[in-house]
């Protein structure tokens, strides 16, 4: 719906202008890192790449082998981490709530 | 800003929910690519597989996780309790003590010799048999005894100038005994005793200057000859000789009363060192180079010539470096000053 749409498009930008979007994104890589999903997510691009040969590998592969395990793990590993019951990390949820209110 | 009117009920609930998911995908979107370009990079540049070496060394060197084994695999405190034989004595000492032992017993670290000759010393001075000490160097670490400044007598010939220094003055205190334990009782003193404890004090503290002239390199004679004459009156004797060292009868005054002519001590309340400096500066225009005001800042007395005559038969030196006084004036000095 281009309602919603617009409210994306809206709440991005006022993330970014306040900075807190570059904010999130550090705060959610030093999350990622700590847990160990980094790592995870490389061993698992070590093996495509021994898959598709050395030389032979693109960004493209990568991504779209990587991707979506990364997202998956990444929603697992939160939920785990923070001990929430809510799928998506409700303390971004908050932190969000905060800055649009 | 449109979101405030927006409360947290039920539909709008997830919808917001909705929002706050793809934004959260956007953003972990953007770090699966940003590891995806890393790895591409590493892959292209050539260095994604450098921590993998072949399989044999990757066994050799995997990490340990064993109890009482570090991530190595060894053993942390292995050679705690073994115990090694020294090679000089044949005694079984401990790991942890033997390098300190070995130093000991073959007599080749910095404190062993001290050790050694401190209890040989002791052994010495029980016995009172002269043993024969091998390293002199360590003679001087020792505390002052009076035991090890007799013994030092002996050792003259054997040790270097600077010793031989100190060890001259330790035999120029033996007339009257000089050592820690008996002190010395100044009342006891006679003059020539004082007298010559005074020369060796001072030239101990200036240990150059009692083998050298005492003259102040500062001044010429010239200037000396000027401030006697004006001091002493036109009969000043002529000054000692520069070579000879400080002789203490050269320093008898030979005109006290003339002196305190022109000389007034402090206590006089009437006479302040801004107008003695005054009053002496324009006699000095007839001559003399040697600026005296210069004595005053140093001194405590304040100069004058009022031609006050004091009967009190003080001596007093005309230079400062010469303190040297008859014994029983000392006290009267002193008297005063207070």
């Amino acid at each position: 719906m281009s309602k919603d749409y617009q409210m994306k498009a809206a709440i991005n930008q006022k993330l970014i202008e306040m900075g807190e979007r570059e904010r999130l994104k550090e705060l959610l890589r030093a999350k990622l890192v700590e847990s160990g999903w980094k790592d995870q997510l490389k061993a698992h691009c070590k093996d495509v790449i021994r898959e598709k040969g050395l030389e032979h590998v693109t960004v493209e592969d990568l991504v779209t082998e990587v991707t979506p395990k990364g997202r998956g793990t990444a929603r697992r590993q939160q939920v785990v981490g923070t001990g929430q019951k809510s799928s998506c990390p409700c303390s971004k949820t908050e932190k969000i709530n905060l800055v649009v209110q | 800003m449109k979101m405030e009117d927006m409360p947290l009920s039920g539909p709008d609930n997830t919808k917001l929910e909705a929002l706050v998911n793809d934004i959260y995908s956007e953003l972990v979107e953007d770090a699966c690519l940003g590891l995806c370009f890393e790895v591409h990079r590493a892959v292209k540049q050539g260095y994604f597989f450098l921590d993998e070496t072949d399989q044999e060394s990757m066994k050799e060197f995997e990490i340990v996780d064993q109890p009482g084994v570090d991530i190595f695999g060894q053993v942390y405190n292995q050679w705690k309790n073994k115990e090694c034989e020294c090679p000089n004595c044949k005694r079984l000492i401990a790991a942890s003590r033997f390098a300190p032992h070995l130093e000991k017993c073959l007599g080749m670290g910095r404190n062993s010799s001290r050790i050694a000759n401190r209890r040989l010393a002791s052994n010495n001075n029980m016995s009172k048999s002269e043993s024969d000490q091998e390293d002199n160097d360590d003679l001087n670490d020792n505390d002052w005894s009076y035991g090890a400044e007799k013994r030092g007598e002996h050792r003259k010939s054997q040790t270097s100038p600077r010793r031989s220094k100190t060890l001259k003055h330790k035999n120029e205190f033996s007339p009257f005994q000089y050592n820690y334990n008996a002190g010395i009782n100044y009342e006891m003193l006679g003059p020539d005793e004082v007298q010559s404890f005074l020369t060796t004090v001072s030239s101990f503290h200036g240990r150059k200057k009692s083998f050298q002239s005492q003259r102040c390199p500062q001044h010429t004679d010239e200037q000396r000859m000027a401030v006697r004459v004006f001091l002493l009156g036109p009969s000043a004797p002529v000054l000692p000789e520069a070579d000879s060292v400080a002789v203490p009868e050269s320093f008898d005054i030979p005109d006290g009363q003339a002196l305190m002519s022109r000389l007034q001590w402090e206590d006089s309340p009437e006479i302040s060192p801004s107008d003695s400096a005054s009053s002496k500066a324009s006699e000095e225009k007839s001559g003399s180079p040697f600026p005296i005001k210069r004595r005053t800042d140093k001194e405590p007395v304040s100069v004058s010539l009022t031609g006050t005559n004091h009967s009190d038969s003080r001596s007093l030196s005309t230079k400062k470096k010469k303190p040297k006084l008859t014994a029983p004036s000392i006290s009267s000095i002193y008297d005063d000053l207070n």
